[in-house]
């Protein structure tokens, strides 16, 4: 028997360069293309059967972003819930479809997609599982009994910080890009070029956007969601035309306009999205006036809790000033440099926006 | 063959042979942007007037700005794009090739007529836009050094994509945990050196395809370190993920040239260890004994072995070197530019160093000129984009592809590589 085994090991060593390529070959095509769903949550014993699961978009779990703060709502829906939950990490856009039908074969009642880029891939696996409830953030194109959208309108939020960096620029010129352009990207561009717009009307003043134009919905885009030199020299750009106020739009791309600031040696500054960047990413606080906050935990959370009752419905949950959903975070280091009758301008913005006297519209506003 | 006597005495004369050179690819190239030009500059013509910034605000010459009248400016370069057509026509018809700096000078017209058009009422950073093209381009030539040297000695480098990507892994976690940059661009070369030394071993050892191998490689890179990514890095990104970058160097005078000095003597170590390096390749590859070498083992491992080279030996190691000089390349992407990794972040700069490679015929300088070519494109379409072109932002970040498949297809057309390239050397 033993020797056997050692002839067959012989063998394998003379052959081991060819297998050991088709092995790395399989689990790097395994690992790349359909990432096993992973279990998260507390160890102790699920305290019903409910189990709430989430698929991220290709910019993953830990994007200090839009999927993380998704992730977290869910995190925090189950630990209070004392439920497990499970989740499938996306890494390109092959992989949505796989994942979510992976999911609702681990039995999920509630599948959470993250992001308008799993639109198709959640209304294909919506039709085909009836039995399944599905919640998608940022997307109200599916009309399904089981598809509930979770939505913002952060056009909103971004026309108050485009009223308060018009406010603060020194040099009269503000600037965004974006990361793709796509409606829950470009919102934020509209509602903070409108914001400019308002303020010049307001003050007499000609604070110029550049990056976009909300008329032609047209702009400057690095192509994608990563942190690269593309990111930071469409940032650069934007310094070059004398921009002192910078809003990138999208995911870690604010990292990339973070070092383009710094090797500037300017006094520019920059805007969060998503979440208070200033909370989340504590390396760049000091080049953060503010940051246009979207409540994508609060959101998740309160879905989530509300399909572990029993209580799922399709009616969209729409964030808005309103309801908190979407917030202008504090200015944090920057308090003392803003001119000090902002605040009290902005909150009197803030309630016009809330009983409709101020009217913000971008073509990309959930309807 | 002249040596070989004719069969036919009665053979016409060559006028058939000199026929067949008439070549008419480069005036149809030509008239199809003159024709573009003359819709664009002249048919959508726009009013106002453009202006190209040309100093710094650092700078110790002041450049002054160049205001130009933007429909006047557009209708002029489409009528000379026009005229310059006809002559690569004329020069077709009497059969003498169109010359490659007749078409640069055809495409320096044709882009400073879309800058001025596109630009119409706005301020184009002219320095701006070459020191982004630079920076862009820089991962690009290194992986393309390696990509020349690994081709040139018989195998071919799909790997570069990773290699570049280990680089730029390593070189931010080494980098961060020693908190010094030439620690982490050291390391980033061993990682490039690596993964050459798997493409290496499976190509010249175990005579595994080639390509296949490079792209199970990238892969795999691409997979380990987003797994390392999200298990280490993100759980300590203060020890792990935040190196210390390299800070611009600025070269005493010639940092103060207009245009040239901020654009290449004002970057950091890498840049200037890329000029290194291609000039040592270069000179390398054509001037020494270990470029004849290598090129022989390339081109005819069988005669390189006659003659006693060693063939398995010298495309080893020259595949490691190779590696070494991509990692270096991969640095740049955390050391010299964004300053922490993220996933994929080379974002398919080693495919197109790869393209670069074809479309500068294997040959270190011109792949150099292909990559700032794309990394020029890329960056036009940046500054296009912020300063509201009216082209669609769609079709702009298609720009630099677009330029590539032209260049390639357009400007090369069939061009030979290393005879043995991607052909494992199996000793008989």
């Amino acid at each position: 028997m033993t020797r056997i085994l050692e002839d067959i090991l012989t063998i394998t060593a003379r052959r081991a360069g060819l297998t050991g390529l088709a092995a790395i070959g399989v689990m790097a095509l395994l690992a790349a293309c359909a990432p096993a769903p992973s279990t998260g949550g507390s160890s102790t014993a699920a305290a019903s059967n409910f189990l709430p699961c989430m698929v991220s978009d290709s910019g993953g779990f830990d994007d200090k972003s839009f999927n993380q703060l998704g992730y977290e709502g869910l995190t925090s829906a189950a630990s209070e819930l004392k439920v497990k939950f499970l989740k499938a990490q996306s890494k390109t856009e092959t992989d949505f479809a796989p994942n979510i039908t992976s999911m609702v074969n681990q039995n999920c009642n509630l599948v959470v997609t993250v992001g308008f880029l799993l639109a198709d891939a959640t209304k294909a696996a919506a039709a085909a599982n009836p039995n399944t409830n599905f919640a998608i953030i940022d997307d109200s194109s599916i009309t399904a009994k089981n598809v509930k959208p979770i939505i913002f309108d952060t056009a909103q939020a971004a026309f108050l910080a485009g009223y308060a960096s018009a406010s603060y620029s020194k040099t009269s010129i503000v600037g965004t890009f974006g990361g793709m352009q796509i409606p829950t990207v470009t919102i934020f561009m509209d509602g903070f070029a409108d914001g400019v717009k308002y303020f010049n009307t307001k003050k007499g003043k000609n604070v110029k956007v550049v990056g976009w134009n909300v008329d032609t919905q047209n702009g400057s885009f690095t192509g994608g969601f990563a942190a690269n030199q593309t990111a930071k020299n469409t940032a650069q750009g934007l310094i070059d035309q004398n921009a002192d106020v910078i809003l990138p739009v999208g995911g870690p791309i604010y990292q990339s306009a973070a070092q383009a600031i710094r090797d500037s040696g300017k006094p520019i500054v920059m805007l969060g999205v998503d979440a208070d960047v200033y909370a989340s990413d504590p390396s760049v606080k000091d080049l953060l006036l503010t940051s246009v906050m979207k409540g994508m935990k609060p959101g998740v959370h309160d879905v989530v809790k509300a399909a572990a009752s029993g209580t799922f419905s399709n009616a969209p949950y729409v964030g808005t000033l309103k309801n908190g959903g979407v917030a202008l975070a504090p200015f944090h280091d920057y308090a003392s440099k803003v001119d000090p009758g902002l605040q009290g301008e902005l909150d009197t913005i803030k309630a016009g926006i809330i009983d409709g006297s101020i009217k913000v519209t971008s073509p990309s506003s959930p309807k | 063959m002249s040596t070989l006597a004719n069969p036919m005495p009665d053979a016409g004369p060559i006028v058939l042979e000199k026929a067949e050179l008439k070549s008419w690819k480069a005036p149809i190239a030509l008239g199809i942007f003159a024709l573009i030009a003359l819709i664009l500059f002249v048919g959508f013509g726009r009013d106002g007037s453009s202006t190209f910034r040309f100093a710094e605000s650092t700078d110790v010459v002041q450049l002054p700005s160049l205001t130009l009248p933007t429909r006047a400016t557009g209708i002029v370069i489409a009528i000379l794009l026009v005229l310059l057509t006809l002559v690569g026509a004329a020069l077709a018809q009497t059969r003498r090739t169109v010359q490659i700096w007749f078409v640069a000078i055809f495409a320096l017209l044709f882009m400073v007529g879309l800058l001025t058009w596109a630009s119409a009422g706005h301020t184009v950073p002219f320095t701006g836009l070459l020191i982004g093209a630079v920076s862009l381009s820089v991962p690009l030539i290194f992986g393309a050094m390696g990509g020349v040297i690994s081709e040139r000695v018989g195998v071919v480098n799909v790997a570069i994509e990773g290699q570049l990507l280990a680089g730029a892994f390593v070189s931010a976690m080494v980098g961060s945990m020693t908190r010094s940059p030439w620690a982490g661009i050291v390391a980033a070369m061993v990682a490039g050196v690596l993964v050459a030394f798997v493409l290496a071993a499976f190509s010249i050892k175990y005579f595994v395809d080639q390509v296949i191998v490079g792209v199970v490689l990238n892969v795999l890179v691409s997979g380990l370190t987003s797994f390392l990514y999200s298990q280490l890095l993100t759980a300590h990104p203060a020890e792990l993920n935040a190196p210390p970058r390299f800070s611009p160097v600025d070269i005493p005078v010639l940092s103060e040239i207009p245009i040239i000095g901020p654009v290449l003597f004002r970057q950091t170590v890498i840049v200037y260890l890329m000029y290194i390096a291609v000039a040592a390749v270069y000179f390398g590859l054509f001037h020494t004994r270990w470029g004849l070498r290598l090129r022989s083992v390339g081109e005819h491992p069988q005669a390189a072995d006659t003659v006693g080279i060693n063939v398995t030996g010298t495309r080893f190691w020259n595949v490691s070197l190779a590696g070494a000089i991509v990692g270096a390349g991969g640095a740049y992407f955390t050391l010299g530019s964004v300053g922490s990794f993220s996933q994929d972040m080379t974002a398919g700069a080693g495919f197109i160093a790869l393209a670069a490679v074809i479309f500068g015929r294997w040959d270190p300088i011109r792949a150099t000129l292909a990559a700032l070519l794309f990394g020029f494109a890329t960056n036009l379409q940046n500054v296009l984009g912020i300063i509201g072109s009216p082209v669609p932002s769609e079709f702009l970040l298609m720009l630099p592809y677009l330029v590539t498949i032209f260049a390639v297809a357009g400007l090369v057309g069939v061009v030979r590589g290393p005879a043995a390239s991607g052909k494992p050397y199996i000793k008989s």
